[in-house]
């Protein structure tokens, strides 16, 4: 079977400062990953090549087969909530609806298709009662699912998540864990954590991205640690 | 006589307060997209690099006898010459953008003192386009004004979507295929086009007024752009009637007289609202 990601010796740098040595990274369509890695390692840029919002210095990414750029609208991003403006006026209805912008028409009006897929999004997010909301307003589990069904709306193949518990309560990640496992299988999940319990019980294979990328199981990440045989602290 | 009587008797004031009205639509349209964006700096820049067009304009017409031009054209020219410029800066030479966005300020400015120093018997003008005084706006330019503010409220009506996509998140917009860059230019350049709009009611100086206050207000007390957009309309409108109604009563300068309402209401609305936040 065809990756659904593929990155063949890709490198990356920010000016004079590399950031991304010569990796090579396959990703089977349907798995659920984990990418994990210090800070500043390079797991934000490794989801924006992926995302086509940077160019690889050298190497090869393919999405689905495309170059990311064209592959777009087999994606849903879910970025992290600390990055939005609280008091932007938009309700969680429209954040959702935003998610088939692609769908939208010349004239810029929604169709009934869209509306029910935004409905059924937040329905599916538990959200229904809150989508009149501000979607400042939220709290930090809620917005992060909002954020979630805005992603899923327009029904992608590929869901890439950029640290979805980052800032939010026990309760709330594990609603979020069971969200993206009834996902897992249908679709091919990529989230970058700082959960290591996470990495190792929730998902099915793991990337450690820290200037070059290794891929392993969940439970040799475990070994990694208990033997010390990563060079540098990975977390 | 009255403020109602006035106005029965004076066609000047009748233009005034049309003027007025129409421009609130894009005051609250517009201004809500500049709040949330936060571009209120770049609306800024723009307003103050149009007086370099009012004098490129006047002097043209009175210096150099192009009869057909006016102050309003000049205008217009100037507010989007600085809009592509600054869209320039920001697509290309994100670093320093802010530094481009004063340096057009103070250029624009800057030239537009040169002009009308160079053009004869003009001084008293010159504030008229400083602190406004809609009294100078000609029946031409009514109609022009108008058609503007029909086409920038039709060009929201289909673009509105996309416009909220790009402002509240670019990254999401690009994934979703909108082409975030156009976007981005075409709301500079309907920016632009208000202002040039607003400019006609309160002046260069307190345009900034009339394009953040009333969203500012109503970006208080609502959950969605949309409905921020009808509520700025409407405080627009009312800033600039009662303004304009208190301006003939006290005799004040106009333009002054809504600014310092609007301000006021802003002022007021954030007492009321903030402490109930925290």
């Amino acid at each position: 079977m065809n990756p659904a990601i593929h990155l063949e010796n890709v490198s990356f740098a920010y000016q004079d400062t590399p950031v991304l040595k010569k990796v090579t990274i396959n990703i089977r369509p349907g798995d659920f990953v984990g990418i994990i890695g210090p800070n500043g390692g390079g797991k934000t840029t490794l989801l924006k090549l992926i995302l086509g919002f940077l160019k690889p210095l050298s190497g090869k990414i393919e999405v689905f087969g495309m170059q990311p750029q064209f592959a777009r609208q087999k994606l849903g991003y879910v970025p992290q909530i600390a990055r939005f403006d609280r008091q932007f006026p938009i309700s969680v209805y429209e954040l959702v609806l935003s998610g088939r912008l692609s769908f939208l028409p010349w004239y810029g009006y929604y169709g009934k298709a869209d509306k029910l897929a935004a409905l059924e999004a937040l329905e599916m997010m538990g959200l229904s009662r809150l989508k009149d909301k501000a979607f400042g307003t939220l709290s930090g589990g809620q917005a992060q699912r909002a954020l979630i069904a805005r992603a899923l709306v327009s029904d992608p193949e590929l869901l890439i998540l950029d640290e979805p518990t980052a800032s939010v309560d026990s309760q709330a990640e594990a609603d979020i864990y069971a969200i993206l496992k009834k996902l897992s299988g249908k679709k091919t999940i990529l989230m970058v954590t700082h959960d290591l319990k996470a990495a190792i019980n929730e998902v099915q294979q793991v990337i450690c991205v820290q200037q070059e990328a290794i891929s392993l199981s969940p439970h040799e990440v475990c070994e990694h640690f208990a033997f010390g045989l990563y060079h540098k602290p990975l977390l | 006589m009255s403020f109602f009587e006035a106005l029965l008797n004076n066609p000047l004031l009748v233009s005034a307060l049309i003027a007025g009205i129409a421009s609130s639509f894009v005051s609250g349209i517009i201004g809500s997209y500049v709040v949330v964006k936060r571009i209120v700096f770049i609306g800024g820049s723009i307003s103050h690099s149009v007086l370099g067009g009012i004098g490129l304009a006047l002097w043209l017409e009175r210096a150099k006898g192009v009869l057909w031009m006016s102050p309003l054209y000049g205008a217009l020219f100037a507010a989007v010459l600085s809009a592509l410029v600054i869209g320039w800066f920001h697509l290309y030479h994100r670093q320093r953008e802010d530094s481009a966005i004063a340096a057009l300020w103070s250029i624009g400015m800057a030239m537009g003192v040169l002009f009308i120093a160079q053009t004869p018997g003009f001084n008293v003008e010159l504030t008229n386009f400083l602190i406004g005084n809609i009294l100078w706006v000609s029946h031409t330019d009514l109609y022009i004004l108008l058609a503007l503010d029909i086409a920038v409220i039709l060009i929201v009506l289909c673009m509105h979507k996309r416009f909220l996509a790009i402002c509240f998140d670019e990254e999401h917009a690009l994934l979703q295929g909108l082409s975030v860059n156009a976007l981005y230019l075409l709301l500079l350049l309907l920016t632009a086009i208000s202002i040039v709009l607003l400019i006609q009611v309160v002046g260069i100086i307190l345009v900034m007024t009339m394009l953040t206050i009333p969203a500012a207000i109503s970006n208080l007390y609502t959950v969605r752009l949309s409905s921020m957009m009808v509520i700025a309309i409407g405080l627009s409108m009312l800033f600039c009637v009662g303004g304009t109604a208190a301006a003939y009563h006290l005799d004040w300068p106009g333009g002054a007289t809504i600014a310092l309402l609007a301000g006021l209401a802003y002022v007021v609305s954030l007492l009321v609202r903030i402490p109930s936040r925290s």
